[in-house]
């Protein structure tokens, strides 16, 4: 079972004695963790029951990267069951089961009425923004920001929750200020005060529809109709996971088959056989995190050379870790499991050899595919891989300006549409690096300035 | 696990000694000696009273770390920093992050709220206070650590002198929290740090919410 994440599961077994000084308990030494018994929530949090399954994982991803303690309790967790008195009819297929602080229960739970449950979900609080982001990942988060604190009437709206792929990352260590590193989920729980505290607005869990043009602004349509109008608009929407094609690997997501390295994951892995897949920062990363709490953990690449796309900080470290054991040249072939996953089948050699692994966890954190939903409506450009295409790209890609009415040509990361900016991840030729991310988030403010000056009107109004 | 030590139970002295609420002389008393010591004073007729003012003292959207208390939790404080929306909680932030991963930004954001709000077990006639902790985390964003700090304290909680206020941690609050963690946690609780706030050096630092009714322990 796991509450919250970390929460009462380490009680009693975590390191530093506590000796207490009272008379009646001297030389009694009890060990507790400073944090586990001064930190958990007071009042009465999110339940969440179900068994092992793609949209149970979704809903305890969403909660841990929104930040919301909650209890997940195994269906086959009796006596769990039967402690939660009154909450635990539960009928099979009605799972998973979320039961909310005020005691409203949703069944089957999506992440949207979770969401709207605890009143994440919010209306946009104005007719018309000066800018909208569409994305609250690195990139995103850093334009809110710059935007909101120079006057722009600034609204970001995140299908999920902020921080993006980072926010998943267990520690970013060559992010610049924080010598001892940062966890992605603080950088955006930090990076999201600070844009509020500007005044940007900051829409959770508000997928975008559709995107369409409305005179020199825009028009992000949401999920349940509501339109978010802009004259400026800024796609910060990053990139998904790149799918493993693998055989009966689908069936296997969320029993043991994850995409990412979902933070709430990782105290469920004390004790297992983990494998990581992919050789970005982002599988880097992951392998450090579980490795704290897994028995082991095989990092497999498919490539040569674990440096090619890894930081070397992050390779150095990975190896470095007793129980990490890195296969390169390996790729998964097969898997192996009925209903949770059992192991798979890995090719090494250039598949001259394919061996077994046995496994409990599988991460996949493998490429990109930029999230562009809503965008190619538009008819923007993008390259071959899907990234949207933005300044010089465009002039240097033939074709890719046909629609383009402006005398001047399209400024850096501005798309073919003009007043329409890419930044971060889901941009062609971007670094695939959060501090590249920030920066470029931070650039496009400047060049948003540029264009609400070209369409005139009154900035802040 | 070393066996638990013995369950210690409170006396009936120590109850009728330790769980009556002071007169209202008493509780206007004591305030005034909290004011004379730097320490802002604000007397409220109940729970509900405190709650409400607690509101009143926060910012909205401030960071606030709501210690582990049963005053708070009575009265509601607890649930208004924690699920109203209104602050930023930094226990549920604490709660959520990686304890293998994190624990050095754990430390430093637990150490530095904006806003502490907790409560105290005893408070003299003399304007001192008195807060036991088991594992002390509690303390240092109440000495320095924190922006600003509010105690909501219960009126049964004023003692002659300090002396008193130990023997009321050690006799009385000591066997309550202990039971109570030992239910909560499955551990056993203790005396391990006290803290003594004898004078509030920086003006406004400290209030103290003073409730002529009886709150947690």
């Amino acid at each position: 079972m796991l509450r919250g994440r970390g929460g009462l599961r380490t009680a009693g077994r975590a390191a530093g004695a506590v000796p207490s000084l009272t008379p009646a308990v001297a030389d009694q030494p009890h060990a507790i963790s400073m944090f586990d018994y001064d930190s958990r929530p007071i009042t009465p949090q999110v339940v969440l029951i179900g068994r092992e399954s793609s949209a149970a994982y979704i809903i305890r991803d969403f909660l841990n990267r929104n930040g919301r303690p909650f209890e997940w309790v195994d269906v086959e967790d009796r006596e769990r069951l039967g402690a939660l008195k009154g909450r635990t009819a539960v009928e099979p297929s009605q799972l998973p089961l979320c039961v909310l602080p005020d005691g409203t229960r949703l069944a089957p739970a999506t992440v949207e009425g979770v969401a709207r449950g605890l009143g994440m979900v919010s209306a946009p609080a104005l007719a018309e923004y000066d800018l909208a982001v569409v994305g609250a990942g690195p990139a995103g988060l850093a334009a809110s920001v710059y935007a909101a604190s120079e006057g722009l009437r600034t609204v970001t709206i995140e299908a999920l929750a902020p921080g993006g792929q980072a926010g998943t990352t267990s520690m970013i260590e060559n992010y610049l200020g924080f010598p001892r590193g940062i966890s992605g989920s603080e950088l955006a729980t930090r990076a999201s005060a600070q844009a509020r505290h500007f005044g940007a607005e900051i829409l959770l869990a508000r997928p975008v529809g559709g995107l369409s043009q409305e005179g020199a602004g825009y028009l992000a349509r949401l999920a349940d109709g509501t339109v978010v109008r802009s004259r400026a608009l800024l796609m910060t929407t990053g990139v998904d996971w790149r799918r493993l094609e693998v055989p009966g690997l689908e069936e296997l997501l969320g029993s043991g088959v994850y995409y990412g390295a979902g933070p709430s994951e990782a105290v469920l892995c004390q004790g297992c056989r983990v494998a990581v897949v992919g050789g970005s920062n982002s599988a880097g990363q992951a392998v450090v995190r579980f490795s704290k709490y897994a028995s082991h953990v095989t990092l497999l690449v498919r490539g040569r050379d674990l440096g090619a796309s890894m930081s070397r900080y992050l390779v150095d470290r990975v190896t470095k870790i007793e129980n990490v054991e890195v296969r390169t040249s390996a790729q998964i072939v097969g898997v192996e499991g009925g209903t949770r996953l059992r192991g798979v089948s890995v090719s090494t050699a250039g598949g001259a050899k394919v061996g077994h692994l046995a496994l409990d966890h599988l991460f996949i954190c493998i490429g990109g595919v930029p999230r562009t939903h809503g965008a190619l409506e538009l008819g923007l450009s993008t390259d071959a891989a899907g990234y949207l295409r933005t300044g010089s790209e465009l002039t240097a890609t033939r074709g890719a300006l046909d629609r383009w009415e402006l005398e001047r040509q399209p400024l850096p990361l501005e798309t073919n549409l003009p007043g329409l900016f890419a930044a971060g991840d889901v941009r062609s030729g971007s670094i695939k690096r959060c501090a590249a991310a920030v920066g470029e988030g931070s650039m496009a403010v400047a060049l948003v300035h540029t264009r609400l000056a070209e369409t005139g009107g009154e900035i802040g109004a | 696990m070393p066996e638990l030590p013995p369950v210690v139970e409170v006396s009936d002295e120590a109850r009728s000694e330790f769980g009556r609420l002071a007169s209202e002389e008493r509780v206007a008393s004591v305030a005034a000696a909290l004011e004379s010591k730097g320490i802002t004073a604000i007397v409220v007729n109940s729970g509900d009273e405190a709650r409400l003012t607690v509101r009143t003292l926060l910012p909205e959207g401030a960071e606030v770390f709501n210690n582990t208390s049963r005053t708070l939790e009575t009265t509601g404080v607890a649930e208004d920093i924690e699920s109203s929306g209104r602050y930023q909680p930094l226990r549920l932030r604490l709660y959520q992050m990686d304890r293998q991963m994190q624990r050095r930004e754990m430390r430093s954001m637990a150490s530095a709220p904006d806003y502490v709000v907790g409560s105290a077990h005893a408070v003299t006639e003399t304007g001192s206070v008195l807060v036991a902790s088991a594992s002390g985390s509690q303390l240092g964003p109440l000495v320095s650590g924190a922006y600003k700090v509010i105690l909501v304290i219960g009126g049964q909680k004023i003692v002659r002198d300090l002396e008193t206020g130990m023997r009321r941690i050690y006799e009385y609050c000591f066997p309550l929290e202990d039971d109570r963690a030992r239910r909560a946690y499955g551990i056993p609780s203790g005396v391990n740090n006290v803290l003594i706030i004898n004078r509030g050096v920086t003006p406004g630092r400290i209030t103290v919410v003073l409730v002529k009714e009886t709150l947690g322990f």
